[in-house]
């Protein structure tokens, strides 16, 4: 089909490689020297320009292939379609909402979803969105309106980058409800069910969500510091938040106060 | 910048928007609880814009809208809902509304939207 350029990670080194994109195979040439089939593939990540092939065996085989956009493309599209995965062809739309904004310019691609073991892809003519299981917010079966007429969807919600986004799918029911099977399996960890919060706890966990600061939250809830730090460690525990920074309140010391009343004394004449 | 009224039957919602529009600069020239009192604040503040909540008691969001839009029909008026209510907006945008936000949001994706519906 065709042979690209690449970059290869071997021995903790990068070196220049070319893979030559077949039918149901790709061969990589020295001085990696290996033939992969895509059946053999069986999870497929993408960070930033970069391509991350596990195949089968024992241990699993890891590829980290780094190329220009254009070739990762070609690469991401064969391969999905062909490797080891549960493979539809459906329709999605993605992103449909974005940080809650609907994205006005929304559009419905067909293509073909994968579920594979650490992510789940679109992939269209034009498109190809790797969303990683481990970013997956929630996921339900819904309707939504598509010409006039009320249709099942899986609506999935994730991060991307530090947005939350909302992609939707769309196929015969009897296909969505497989792929929910599917999809709840695959995030099985990132289950909430069983978890309540108090009402308060809930707000707080809006806030954050909307991006407002410890500082922000204490203000718009009348709460202490004290208060919101229980909360957190609450939420922490379930592992509903994590940890970015840690802040710090300070007082000045007696040498602090001297300083600055200084400071602020007008010059002598 | 904007002077906008906000409408929302929770206080709680009330606030959040009034601080991610303050933080974005915009000055928060009234707010309403439920769809009748949008209107009449709308009336008597006449503000660059409105975001407003769809599920409120007595007169909802929709209703609120059309109300609006019959005093003034350039009005910009956001709707602002919660998660699985999306069918609403075919008949918002259909009412008129500028713009659609959805609960629970993120503060710059609401200013930008909110930019976007100013500048229109």
């Amino acid at each position: 089909m065709a042979v690209v350029p690449v970059k290869i990670e071997k021995d903790g080194k990068w070196v220049v490689s070319k893979i030559d994109l077949q039918q149901e195979s790709m061969t990589i040439a020295e001085p990696i020297g290996k033939a992969i089939t895509y059946k053999s593939v069986v999870d497929l990540e993408e960070k930033k320009n970069l391509l991350i092939i596990t195949v089968k065996g024992d241990p699993p085989l890891i590829y980290r292939i780094a190329s220009v956009e254009k070739v990762l493309q070609a690469m991401k599209r064969v391969i999905i379609m062909a490797c080891s995965a549960y493979r539809l062809m459906a329709y999605f739309m993605s992103p449909a909402v974005r940080g809650g904004v609907m994205v006005t310019n929304a559009t419905w691609e067909k293509g073909a979803i994968a579920v594979l073991k650490t992510s789940i892809w679109f992939v269209s003519q034009n498109k190809q969105v790797s969303v990683p299981l481990n970013e997956v917010t929630g996921m339900e079966l819904t309707k939504r309106e598509v010409q006039g007429k009320q249709v099942d969807v899986v609506k999935i919600d994730h991060l991307e980058n530090t947005d939350v986004v909302t992609s939707f799918i769309l196929c015969p029911i009897s296909t969505l409800q497989i792929l929910m099977n599917f999809l709840k399996d695959a995030t099985k960890d990132l289950e909430t069910s069983g978890e309540e919060l108090d009402p308060l706890s809930a707000q707080v966990g809006m806030l954050i969500y909307s991006g407002m600061d410890s500082h922000a939250i204490e203000n718009m809830l009348n709460i202490s510091h004290k208060n919101l730090d229980e909360i957190y460690e609450k939420l922490l525990k379930i592992g509903l938040i994590e940890v970015v920074f840690v802040r710090k309140e300070v007082q000045l010391t007696p040498r602090g106060v001297r300083f600055i009343t200084e400071a602020v004394k007008p010059p002598s004449p | 910048m904007g002077r906008i009224l906000i409408v929302d039957d929770t206080l709680f919602m009330r606030t959040l928007l009034k601080n991610i529009l303050f933080s974005g600069g915009h000055t928060i020239v009234g707010e309403a609880g439920d769809g009748d009192e949008a209107i009449a604040k709308y009336q008597e503040l006449k503000p660059d814009l409105v975001t407003m909540d769809v599920v409120m008691p007595k007169v909802n969001g929709i209703e609120a809208l059309k109300g609006i839009k019959t005093f003034d029909p350039n009005a910009k008026v956001v709707m602002c809902t919660a998660v699985g209510q999306e069918q609403m907006v075919k008949l918002a945008i259909k009412t008129g509304a500028k713009g659609y936000i959805v609960k629970p949001f993120q503060a710059p994706k609401v200013l930008e939207e909110i930019k976007n519906v100013l500048g229109s």
